[in-house]
């Protein structure tokens, strides 16, 4: 017989990732509603965070007249409680699930499958954020309701915030996975990861919106993908920014995904030889 | 006293053996730079823009952030490994091991692991305490000093029962990782005066997560701000608290022995 | 050889392994200056395999079975020589290639586990782009065959080692690969499973002339499933032929055992005493001489049983690794 002859006839290729996304999404979400008790706990530590620095900027702007560089306590308010959202959108499949995916020798699995490894986590994640947003929902009213935030949305920022959140997404997931290679040579990777995430903290608008940081800072920001992952989502929605504004956001935003999947691209070659070097 | 011996033979094992890892010394360096770092950027950008934090000068709130990061190193070196290890035991029923030494099983289970290298954490909060100390005006006396290490003694004493009571927890639930999770986020609070938060979130990290008492009140002795009735109050709470966690893993423990028939 | 499935010359596999010696002095200079000690997996094996055969590979661990496997599965890179897997280079890991193939190794997991079997599968389905139809029948008839229709349902961390490893086989069989890896299959299953999972092997290949390389560590594995086994031991090929001929090559003898009405009877002019258990006993004796020694047996004693036996296959090979060192 000969072993050319009896493969199955294929569906198109668009069609079947297409496909793949929908049905990983749906099983993701079927997956981690099973989880929604240790999913709960995870923002509820999160929102501790946020939380704090609201209050140290509220206590600042109350004692200087109302406002920090003409922030007020409510516009805080509502940079901090989009907070929450913007960084649960954040939560990738970063280095240390990368870490997990080589020491429990998942690896070798996806390795045999005719898939670029990239789509398993982005679908995956993917429709756990909507478990993830479903969840948050609750909490953005709890946080509301104590801390007043002032947020006065109009509908196209509204629409350019649900398309950034997924920029976001995406352009962490990239620079995340090309951290996440990192495991294949050294066990140490989490120090890494932690210089990378400190950086993120400071650059990203995550600890505190980055007008309030030095010009230098803000010019600095502006060059790095960390402000397209945090303060720039995050201000689509809470600051007035103009259309323009807007509009080149997202265009960075995609400018910075492709850069992300380049240089993975690139980690992910490196990283293959090493892992069929070695093997595991 | 036997039990002593006992505790600090466990403490000897525990440290030579992490002192294999030497590499483990320079990763947690690299992360204590970045922690002081990241809490030093966030002072000098809220300082820029105030001088008072709720009457705290930015010196003060220095030492706080030092205590804080000292009394965190502690946590993670001596108190955070025991409290995983025996909810590991729990969770996967090796606990009769520990059960069944002669020692009394609390110190046994409370003194097992240290992670030695987080020791450079403790040294960190402890160089940010000097500095910031440096800069505060007042001096400070033998009282003042002595009512820090008190403090932060009960402070050590008030984390430790709180960390095992929750522990204890997963005798009966046994997912309780999350649960500690949610303590490293809310112990971020404790670099902050607790007079910044709104009511409830005050009250919450005095009593409920007994931050405040672990980290501010000593930060308090040395920058002149500690009322007398402040520290009674604290060794009160660390006394009750204990003897409720005592009682609290005794009734643990029946319960426990009674489910794994 | 164009004709051939599995292609492999002169292929060999060299890991270098970093070497530290206790104490904490060796440990400081281990940070300074790496020693690494190479260790040949797999020295220079040769083989051809054909469409449809069933080839069993057999060794010790450690031998290179796995490592060999791996090559041939695109997940290792080879350290010198070829390897051709149904035309294509398996570490270039084309797509192509990998939709025809696939490996199923025995204990590890590929299946999502916290949702149910049927849940993978569908992915898979999307994942190989099986057109819909196909899958269905693919999917139904694997369930059948493996009888787990029950079982797909629920959550796979709920099922157990051999249930798993059943919904394991048909998540990897859905796209209907024509060369199939089983690396160790049946590895910690009970009997009666591993039985079920040989049968099933067998129907596969029968059903779909797929090729099937097999590693195990389980004799009954190779008998029930493999005309032909290769022999590896240390990286290098032993033997490769027919599993028949394995005993001619490495154990030409065969054992009789006799029940004897005189149970102080002397025996070792017969041949090899084995064993001796009051009127029990078993000889080794030359394939040769079987007959002859049995009717010597016959006509000078009285003998109340006598049976003639093929050694085992375990001692047979045994015996090939004794002689190889």
């Amino acid at each position: 017989m000969s072993s050319r002859a009896a493969s199955l006839p294929e569906e198109g290729r668009l069609r079947s990732l297409v496909d793949f996304y929908s049905t990983q999404m749906r099983t993701s979400v079927v997956a981690q509603l099973q989880y929604r008790a240790a999913n709960y706990f995870y923002m509820l530590g999160m929102v501790a965070e946020p939380v704090i620095y609201l209050v140290v900027w509220s206590t600042i702007a109350e004692q200087h007249g109302g406002a920090v560089n003409g922030i007020t306590a409510g516009q805080f308010a509502a940079y901090y409680i989009v907070w929450t959202l913007v960084r649960n959108m954040n939560i990738v499949f970063g280095a240390p699930f990368w870490e997990w995916r080589i020491r429990e020798g998942r690896l070798a699995g996806d390795l045999l499958r005719p898939l670029n490894i990239l789509h398993y986590d982005l679908a995956y994640f993917a429709g756990w954020k909507f478990v993830v947003v479903g969840l948050w929902l609750p909490i953005a009213v709890g946080l509301s309701a104590v801390f007043h935030p002032d947020l006065h949305p109009s509908a196209l920022e509204i629409v350019v915030f649900i398309i950034a959140i997924w920029g976001a997404y995406f352009v962490r997931s990239m620079f995340q996975a090309t951290l996440g290679m990192l495991n294949f040579w050294t066990t140490r990777g989490a120090a890494v990861f932690d210089l990378y995430m400190a950086t993120e903290m400071l650059l990203s608008g995550r600890l505190v919106p980055l007008a309030l940081m030095p010009g230098w800072v803000q010019t600095l920001a502006n060059f790095l993908p960390f402000k397209w992952t945090f303060g720039f989502p995050i201000e689509s929605l809470v600051s007035n920014l103009s259309t323009r504004s807007l509009l080149l956001g997202l265009g960075a935003q995609v400018m910075w995904t492709v850069i992300g999947y380049v240089l993975f691209t690139f980690a992910w070659r490196a990283a293959i030889k090493r892992f069929s070097a070695v093997g595991a | 006293m036997n039990t002593l011996r006992v505790g600090w033979l466990y403490f000897k094992v525990g440290v030579l053996n992490e002192l294999q890892y030497r590499v483990n010394f320079f990763v947690q360096l690299l992360q204590s730079l970045i922690q002081v770092g990241t809490g030093l950027v966030m002072l000098s950008l809220v300082y820029s823009h105030t001088t008072e934090l709720n009457g705290w000068k930015e010196s003060e709130l220095l030492s706080l952030l030092g205590v804080q990061i000292l009394l965190g190193g502690f946590i993670h070196t001596f108190i955070q490994p025991n409290m995983e290890l025996l909810m590991q035991d729990v969770q996967q029923g090796t606990l009769d091991y520990a059960l069944t030494k002669p020692e009394d099983a609390q110190i046994l289970v409370s003194v097992r692991q240290v992670r030695i290298w987080q020791v450079v954490e403790v040294i960190s909060g402890l160089v940010l305490l000097i500095v910031g100390l440096n800069g505060v005006k007042s001096s400070i006396g033998a009282v003042d000093a002595l009512a820090f290490a008190f403090a932060l003694g009960i402070g050590g004493v008030l984390v430790y029962c709180f960390w095992l009571i929750l522990t204890i927890g997963a005798f009966w639930v046994v997912r309780m990782e999350h649960v500690l999770e949610l303590f490293e986020g809310i112990y971020q609070t404790g670099r902050w005066p607790v007079g910044v938060y709104p009511g409830w979130l005050r009250y919450s990290v005095t009593f409920l997560v007994p931050v405040a008492f672990a980290v501010t009140v000593p930060a308090q002795a040395l920058t002149s701000r500690l009322h007398w009735p402040t520290l009674v109050l604290s060794v009160g709470f660390g006394v009750v608290l204990f003897a409720f966690t005592r009682w609290f893993w005794r009734f643990g423990l029946r319960h426990y022995s009674g489910a794994s028939a | 050889m164009s004709e051939s499935v599995v292609h492999v010359s002169e292929l060999t596999k060299v890991f270098k392994v970093p070497e530290r010696e206790a104490g904490l002095r060796a440990a400081g200079k281990a940070l300074i200056r790496r020693k690494t000690r190479d260790v040949h997996a797999v020295e220079a094996i040769s083989f051809d395999i054909e469409p449809g055969e069933v080839v069993g590979f057999l060794g010790p661990n450690g031998a290179g079975k796995t490592t060999t496997l791996k090559m041939l599965a695109g997940l290792l890179y080879p350290t010198s020589g070829e390897a051709r897997v149904l035309g294509h280079i398996p570490s270039r890991r084309e797509k192509h290639y990998l939709r025809r193939m696939t490996m199923v190794m025995g204990n590890r997991n590929q299946l999502q586990w916290d949702i149910p079997a049927l849940d993978s599968f569908e992915l898979n389905r999307a994942i190989y782009r099986l057109r819909r139809e196909d899958y269905l029948a693919m999917r139904d008839e694997l369930v059948e065959l493996l009888d787990v229709g029950d079982l797909v349902r629920k959550p796979v961390r709920n099922l157990s080692l051999g249930e798993r490893m059943k919904v394991e086989i048909v998540g990897s069989l859905l796209h209907r690969p024509m060369v199939l890896f089983l690396d160790e299959p049946t590895i910690g299953l009970d009997v009666t499973m591993q039985k079920r999972i040989r049968t099933f092997v067998s129907e596969y290949n029968q059903r779909y002339g797929a090729t099937v390389l097999l590693t195990s560590h389980y004799m009954a594995d190779v008998e029930a499933l493999c005309k032909r086994v290769i022999v590896i031991h240390h990286g290098q090929i032993l033997f490769d032929g027919a599993l028949a001929n394995l005993a001619n090559e490495f154990a030409a003898y065969k054992t009789i055992g006799v029940l004897l009405e005189d149970g102080s009877a002397e025996l070792d002019s017969y041949g090899e005493v084995i064993s001796r258990d009051g009127d029990r006993a078993v000889l080794r004796v030359p394939k040769a001489e079987t007959s002859r020694v049995a009717a010597r047996l016959l006509s000078e004693h009285e003998v109340l049983d006598l049976t003639i036996e093929e050694p085992p296959i375990e001692d047979v090979i045994e015996m090939v690794f004794a002689q190889s060192r």
